[in-house]
């Protein structure tokens, strides 16, 4: 089994504030993996370290069992917490923009576009200018970005954050086919019914990483109802 | 390339969609300049004088009525006061001029058109004197035509009474010359000619060139600038980062996509200076739209360099008065030969003193290639020197590739 993503022993530190202190992180090829913790845990951060759009201040990082290189980039896609898209553009324009600079073209671009359009919903609404987007629709609309070039590697910094729970679902059912694909995918959110939805998920505290594993033998292991409580149970015996 | 098209290619749709910014990078130049010309290229105004003491003086027809209005002593005081003349003249011995002076410009023109009456006065001084010299002369030779007449009398006395005496003095006599016939000098005249220009050069055709260079930069600062700092803070910047195109690819993206903005803006608004507010031009507009596409570009890349700095966009607007004002007043469209050597060094540091020359060059003096190469160069090396800055700096932001 290959590992998409290696971060080994990751520490950065923003001033005096110490963000990630001594992070490991693995994933398995063909998993989703839930980065959960609270806001200010380290979340952000940590994937934007992975994807090397910041620099830790000690540890290494592998994607794709090397080194990152700007090659790498064309098999991941980032989604970042601001949806990252052009105002003035139409969605259309957005999508098409995006899908350039990943090298698509022509035929196989405008397919690609109505193909992620409709993956997310918005295949209707193309030719509206983002500026007239609702928060939830720039959302979509930010994620299908990151779809396009159909990655094998996805890092999405809380993609689901401020959909409605219908859409939501829908995110979801996405995320386990392209899994089913052969993607792997890293997911932050502080949203907990999300988590049960993961194959392994990583809790974020304050830089640590305090507890990895999939959700149920989490909840088994601390012998708690869910993955949430065992935020209380490592904090309670911290204290 | 083809990443670097599709940079291009978005950057200009979304001018082209965001219609305020198109409007203001094309429509609000000429507006502006429209208004300069206005300003400077009107007529200069006409000074309001007045004169006192007239009746007694000779010198009065110096100071025709037309310009100078006859006032009393205390009208004039008063008409000087609430500002209705800028300055009056007083004709008693000696001349006196009392000006308003709270307006450096419109001392000047008074200054001016009393200096004009006061050469006047000299020629009447002038003719005055010659006139008294005539008489003085008349009167001498109408002396000596008397003694002549005496003379002759005596001389017959003594051809009669003594002829021997006669015939001595006469040859002791010196001989007689004729006094050289009198040359009235030659009438002195100005003639003016001018290496570049002529006469009806007026201060916005000497404005215009620094103003094109000040408008295009302007406007280009401030919309590169914004547009590359949305980038950084809408995080597109991010997702560019987390893709394959190349650093370099970004920043050249950015100069092709609003070079093309700049070719019809310099195009547009060189056309309108040159076609409709008919300013002084010898040179070739070609030339002219070289330099202010050159110019842009030194322009774009200093502001995606200064974009790096600013947070959000009221800081970028606080780069306007450190970064464009002094640059405006250096440019050249105010002398600074005579300034200290350090502001000198600054104002040899900034892109629009290089592009007011240039088009200086061009338009006004008619020189050519030979007249910008030099300083299209240096505004070259500005955009590569702040070009690669940029595209070292953009390397910190993807830090692992």
């Amino acid at each position: 089994m290959s590992h998409p993503i290696k971060g080994e022993h990751l520490y950065k530190k923003f001033k005096k504030q110490v963000v990630l202190d001594d992070v490991s992180l693995t994933l398995n090829e063909g998993e989703i993996y839930g980065l959960i913790g609270p806001s200010g845990a380290g979340k952000t951060t940590l994937v934007r370290i992975l994807l090397g759009l910041e620099k830790a201040d000690s540890g290494d990082v592998e994607l794709f069992e090397q080194r990152p290189t700007l090659d790498a980039f064309r098999s991941l896609g980032y989604m970042a917490q601001s949806d990252a898209l052009y105002n003035e553009l139409t969605a259309y324009q957005n999508l098409e923009f995006f899908a350039s600079i990943q090298g698509l073209h022509g035929n196989r671009k405008r397919q690609r576009i109505m193909e992620v359009a409709e993956s997310v919903g918005l295949e209707k609404e193309m030719k509206k200018g983002v500026a007239q987007f609702s928060g939830g629709m720039r959302r979509r609309l930010s994620l299908a970005a990151a779809l396009i070039h159909e990655p094998r590697l996805y890092l999405l910094d809380e993609p689901t954050v401020g959909l409605d729970p219908l859409i939501r679902r829908d995110i979801w059912t996405l995320f386990r086919f392209l899994r089913s694909k052969g993607a792997t995918m890293i997911v932050t959110t502080h949203v907990m019914d999300e988590v049960a939805k993961c194959d392994r998920v990583g809790l974020l505290s304050d830089g640590h990483l305090i507890a990895e594993g999939a959700p149920k033998e989490l909840t088994e292991r601390y012998g708690v109802a869910t993955v949430e409580d065992v935020f209380l149970v490592k904090e309670g015996a911290a204290k | 390339m083809s990443n670097l098209f599709a940079m291009a290619r978005r950057i200009i749709r979304q001018i082209l969609r965001d219609r305020r910014t198109l409007a203001l990078l094309i429509m609000a130049p000429l507006l502006i300049l429209t208004l300069v010309w206005f300003i400077f290229g009107a007529k200069t105004s006409e000074p309001n004088l007045a004169v006192i003491n007239a009746q007694s003086s000779d010198f009065a027809s110096a100071f025709p009525t037309s310009q100078y209005t006859r006032m009393s002593p205390l009208e004039a005081h008063q008409a000087l006061a609430d500002k209705k003349i800028d300055a009056y003249v007083d004709l008693s011995t000696p001349v006196n001029v009392h000006l308003e002076g709270s307006d450096p410009s419109r001392n000047g023109l008074a200054m001016n058109r009393i200096q004009k009456s006061m050469q006047k006065v000299q020629q009447i001084n002038v003719t005055k004197m010659s006139n008294q010299l005539k008489s003085i002369i008349q009167t001498q030779q109408k002396a000596i035509q008397g003694q002549q007449q005496v003379m002759k009398k005596m001389m017959a006395a003594l051809h009669l009474y003594a002829p021997g005496t006669l015939a001595q003095i006469q040859k002791q006599a010196p001989k007689q010359t004729r006094p050289a016939a009198m040359q009235t000098p030659e009438k002195v005249s100005l003639d003016l000619s001018y290496l570049h220009g002529n006469n009806s050069l007026n201060t916005f055709d000497a404005f215009g060139p620094a103003m094109v260079g000040i408008f295009v930069f302007l406007f280009i600062f401030m919309i590169g600038g914004v547009s590359f700092l949305r980038e950084r803070t809408t995080g597109t910047l991010d997702r560019l980062m987390a893709s394959p195109i190349k650093n370099y690819q970004i920043i050249w993206g950015y100069m092709i996509g609003f070079g093309l903005f700049v070719i019809v803006q310099s195009f547009i608004l060189t056309c309108y200076l040159v076609y409709v507010l008919n300013i002084y031009n010898v040179g070739s507009l070609f030339d002219v739209l070289m330099i202010v596409f050159i110019l842009s570009f030194s322009a774009l890349s200093l502001s995606i360099l200064l974009s790096t700095a600013a947070k959000n966009e009221l800081q970028m607007f606080q780069f306007i008065p450190l970064v464009i004002v002094p640059q405006v007043f250096l440019s050249g469209l105010f002398p600074i030969d005579t300034l200290p050597k350090w502001v000198q060094v600054i104002g040899d540091l900034m892109p629009i003193h290089y592009s007011t020359e240039a088009l200086r060059n061009i338009m006004i003096r008619g020189t050519g290639f030979a007249g910008w190469w030099l300083d299209g160069l240096v505004l070259v090396l500005f955009s590569v020197v702040f070009i690669t800055i940029n595209i070292i700096a953009i390397r910190r932001s993807r830090p692992l590739a």
